[in-house]
């Protein structure tokens, strides 16, 4: 194995672990806010990109129109349904709410093969899929693309939450929902709130990933791997959303260079149960420790 | 009025093959293997809180387990075989859960999911006692001189089985264990202040899950008749915990009742294709809006029907 | 005196006027065929094509001329999402219930292979299956569909080490039964060249990135790279090749990955791969059977594009139309295999002429194929696979 072509597979793992951070983001971010799993984060994702996709081939416009409009779907889509599905079940269980995140996501996807059939399509990219050279560096321009934007998206992501009054709000609601309340702060717009740029930061990382995975109705389905990687990095913590889910894409892609066909595929999964065991809050995560 | 509605059920189960269509006593054969997976399912995520997104995995654990033995050692009588694939099952239960024990909530969650996929992944590997990707072609079973070779025999051993396993589930609810078990999901904490060995329980919830689960393997592989890694997927996971999620956490009738739901509802939509998920979908979402706690905790506000939760 | 003669005749008369035992999904009026498939999960696509655009179009253009000796032709299916067990139970519904005279067009080797057994049981046939592995063979009451996999590797490696001399081969394939089969069948065929792969990685479905495999594959240096893949991952290995500027390879695809849709996803990596086709080019070929599809795609589905999916199950309807119409008026299941097994020469307009024999198999063909500006172009006439 050459070393051109390790760090191509490296970075080609960074790229499509800078996915799954995003998606662990998102679904920390909702997590955080609701104490909810949200199941249908993926399908979200899936339709957001759709629309986008949709409003550029009708228009004929350039590519930065479908971004724009793939995210003001996903707000959309977000705040709708938050507001009209899953406020009203807020009074249930948390398990109550996973089951209907997942129906939530059988639907979509359901609906999004009725409305553009199951089929895969090709997406434009903003970035080239000619390798780049550079002395015994060869990196695609596409997996660099995908780190700079996912991670420029984490910066603004992260002032949001640090110095914004919404991001305050959304940091107090996590720590202490009751507590968050009795200081004025409207809980219910932190819902909202969580649910728009959870689906936001997810109609981003579509349009990143589809020109690699194409665009299709089971283009969601990453959302099982932002779940892992969520988990890997301490579930609840931002830095640890990134750090799981780069060390997850990097692991999944240097898993088949370097180890037998027989344990390949199993190594990312048998890499964060050793994990879990050891830190069983996650790389970065702390386990709660619950007053009595 | 309670051993009237027993009888009741007891009746229809004994006499459904006369009454219904073949096809539909091959469904109520699934019907009942989904309902003993809910109820060891329901024992670790209803009454202990750690939710398993990787029961599939004990599924084809005791699936192949029973596939097997019948094919390698047909001598067996099939109750032999069945508990066999239920001990290997739960030993594979008692190898996860212990390392498993400091996990909880989602981190539980996600072990329990990768668990799933690495025995799908080792079935595949196993290739030359699991034939791998070619699939297992499983044999009739036979009870002494008797060959299990039509949906109505198999139809009663399934439900003999399951009607043991319920009756063993109850009895457990009532023990001091079931209490135990009952206490821990209530609080962990206040289970250890009042002396019950968290560590201990929580284990036994997983082995007695893993062992449930695995008999039910058994019982797919003679029904179905054909094995396949594809068969034990994460969405055959997540479908069981739908089951008792819409049944009703924690309650043994809410396993059954849910699974038999679920099961049926799937069946009969499969004529819609396309449309199928959309549907099961928006009924899981209405379900869960209108009946927070599943069915069980919605029976049990009509007066005087349904099975009262172990408390 | 009533002579024996007319006794004979008054018994024959009588005979004849009994209601022959009835045949399950053969009615005065209708034929019911059905079959569970893919609607929902990784191959709903695929599923939806050669049912409700393949089968069914042919059926509709059937029905519309008055049926096969005046029955109409009714299709029932139902959702599997490629799961064996939900197979299973789909195709017991639909002998059991539904009563359906033959399956028709199921799609994948799990959940078909998981009612093989039923279906030989119960004396139901088993219509041109959707998939490429030989587990299938060897059946009384199956008929193959697709080029199974031995067959395609035969002409692939006879063509590529026989006449073009190729030695090195490697293979990126799907971690299934599809890939699976194509491994195996190669390492045969190799061994008869005295040759063997030089590399060989699995993919599964799904894969977000093969840039770890591909660039193992390179390692190898092959002279050809076999593709044992679906559109998708096929289109992402061609894309990968792309991005590491690996030129000195040919890419080979089997014949069901031989279609437009990877190419549509490909874009500009595909052009220069080559592959064994199973199908005229829907879109362009000028055969009569294809443009008779087109046309009837154009009259009754117009917004539906044709594609590789949807005429092999046009196809599949096309064939068991003419097995029925054969088997006259009186149909039974047993008279339908009868006809099937009856065609020598067959003239479809779409494939070389179709003659089944007692291996059941009605597709043994394929021809060479290169994408020059993103289209197929043929470069040789139909191999042969015996």
């Amino acid at each position: 194995m050459t070393g051109q072509a390790l760090v191509h597979v490296v970075v080609s793992g960074l790229a499509t672990g800078s996915i799954y951070a995003l998606m662990a983001i998102s679904l920390v971010i909702i997590y955080n806010a609701t104490r909810t799993l949200n199941f249908a984060q993926g399908e979200m994702l899936m339709i957001s990109t759709f629309v986008g996709w949709t409003a550029w081939q009708v228009l004929h416009a350039p590519l930065v129109v479908a971004l724009a409009v793939a995210v003001v779907a996903a707000a959309l889509l977000g705040f709708v349904l938050e507001r009209v599905v899953i406020r009203h079940a807020i009074s249930a269980t948390h398990f109550d709410v996973l089951i209907i995140t997942l129906g939530l996501s059988l639907m979509l996807r359901s609906a999004a093969g009725v409305t553009w059939t199951h089929d895969e399509f090709p997406f434009p990219s903003f970035f080239s899929n000619r390798p780049l050279v550079a002395g015994p560096i060869r990196v695609a321009p596409i997996s660099l693309g995908i780190i700079g934007a996912s991670l420029a998206l984490m910066v603004a992501l992260g002032a949001l939450f640090r110095w914004t009054r919404l991001g305050r709000a959304m940091r107090a609601v996590a720590q202490n929902q009751r507590a968050a309340r009795l200081m004025g702060i409207s809980v219910e717009r932190v819902y909202s709130s969580s649910w728009i740029i959870a689906s936001v930061v997810g109609a981003v990382a579509g349009v990143l990933i589809a020109p690699v995975i194409f665009l299709s109705s089971k283009m969601g389905l990453v959302a099982i791997n932002g779940f892992t990687a969520a988990v890997l990095g301490g579930f609840g913590s931002m830095p640890g959303a990134v750090v799981g889910g780069m060390l997850l894409g990097v692991l999944e892609n240097l898993a088949p260079l370097y180890l037998p066909a027989s344990i390949k595929h199993s190594v990312p999964f048998l890499v964060m149960i050793t994990i879990l065991i050891v830190r069983p809050g996650g790389l970065l995560g702390r386990v709660a420790r619950r007053k009595v | 009025m309670r051993h009237a509605a027993l009888a009741t059920v007891a009746a229809v189960v004994v006499g459904w093959p006369w009454a219904a269509p073949r096809y539909f006593v091959f469904l109520a054969s699934l019907i009942a293997i989904n309902a003993i997976v809910a109820i060891g399912l329901n024992l670790l995520s209803g009454y202990t809180n750690q939710l398993s997104f990787g029961h599939a995995g004990f599924l084809a654990i005791g699936a192949y387990a029973a596939a097997i033995l019948t094919i390698r050692a047909p001598a067996l009588p099939v109750p032999a075989t069945l508990l066999l694939a239920g001990l290997v099952t739960a030993a594979v239960g008692l190898a996860l859960g212990v390392p498993c024990l400091r996990l909880e909530g989602l981190y539980l969650a996600m072990a329990t999911l990768a668990f799933g996929f690495v025995v799908v992944e080792a079935i595949l590997n196993l290739e030359w006692l699991t034939r791998g990707n070619d699939g297992l072609r499983v044999p009739a079973a036979r009870i002494g001189p008797w060959i299990l070779a039509t949906d109505t025999a198999r139809y009663y051993l399934v439900v003999a089985v399951a009607a043991l396993l319920i009756v063993a589930a109850v009895n457990l609810s009532r023990t001091k264990t079931g209490r135990a078990l009952l206490a821990v999901r209530e609080s962990e904490i206040a289970a250890q202040a009042s002396g019950v060995n968290l560590a201990a329980y929580k284990t036994l919830a997983f082995v007695v899950s893993a062992f449930y689960t695995g008999v039910a393997g058994g019982l797919f592989a003679l029904v179905v008749g054909f094995l396949s890694p594809d068969s034990f997927d994460v969405f055959l996971s997540v479908d069981f915990v739908a089951m008792i999620i819409v049944g009703g956490l924690g309650s043994i009738l809410g396993s059954v009742v849910g699974a038999a739901v679920i099961t049926a509802l799937n069946d009969s939509l499969a004529g819609f294709q396309n449309y199928r998920p959309l549907i099961f979908g928006a009924i899981l979402v209405t379900s869960m809006l209108f009946m927070p706690g599943g069915i069980a905790s919605a029976l049990r506000k009509i007066p005087g029907a349904g099975a009262r939760p172990p408390r | 005196m009533i002579s024996r003669a007319s006794l004979l005749l008054l018994l024959a008369v009588t005979l004849s006027a009994l209601p022959a035992a009835a045949q399950q999904g053969v009615s005065d009026t209708e034929l019911v065929i059905g079959g569970s498939n893919s609607f929902s999960g990784p191959l709903a696509f695929t599923g939806d094509q050669i049912t409700k655009f393949g089968v069914d179009l042919y059926v509709r253009v059937i029905n519309d001329a008055g049926g096969i000796h005046g029955r109409k032709i009714r299709t029932v299916y139902y959702d599997d999402g490629y799961r064996p067990q939900d197979a299973v139970a789909n195709t017991k519904k639909l002998v059991e219930q539904d009563k359906v005279f033959a399956i028709i067009i199921p799609q994948g080797s799990p959940p078909v292979v998981a009612t093989l057994d039923y279906l030989e049981e119960n004396k139901v046939p088993l219509l041109f299956p959707y998939q490429s592995s030989p587990v299938t063979r060897g059946k009384r009451y199956v008929l193959q569909g697709m080029t199974l996999s031995d067959r395609s590797s035969k002409m692939m490696i006879d063509y590529l080490a026989g006449q073009r001399k190729i030695k090195k081969f490697a293979a990126l394939y799907q971690d299934d039964e599809y890939g699976k089969s194509f491994l195996t069948a190669f390492e045969k065929d190799l061994a008869r060249f005295g040759l063997k792969l030089v590399g060989a990685e699995s993919v599964k479905r799904g894969v977000m990135d093969v840039s770890a495999q591909v660039a193992k594959l390179q390692a190898a240096k092959p002279e050809v790279t076999f593709l044992v893949l679906v559109p998708g991952p096929g289109a992402q290995a061609l894309k990968e090749r792309q991005k590491i500027g690996w030129t000195d390879t040919l890419m080979v695809s089997t014949g069901p990955l031989t279609d437009e849709r990877y190419l549509a996803l490909a874009g500009d990596a595909a052009e220069g791969v080559e592959g064994l086709s199973l199908w005229p080019d829907p879109v362009t070929s000028d055969l009569p059977g294809v443009k008779l599809y087109r046309e009837h795609m154009q009259r009754y589905f117009p917004k539906n594009e044709p594609n590789r999916y949807s005429i092999a199950g046009y196809f599949a309807g096309m064939l068991f139309a003419e097995g029925a119409k054969r088997a006259g008026r009186a149909l039974t299941r047993e008279s339908l295999l009868a006809a099937l097994e009856s065609f020598k020469g067959f003239e479809s307009g779409i494939l070389p002429p179709i003659t089944v024999g007692p291996d059941h198999e009605t597709q043994k063909q394929g021809f060479w194929v290169r994408v020059e500006k993103g289209r197929f172009k043929q470069l040789t006439d139909w191999l042969k696979s015996e």
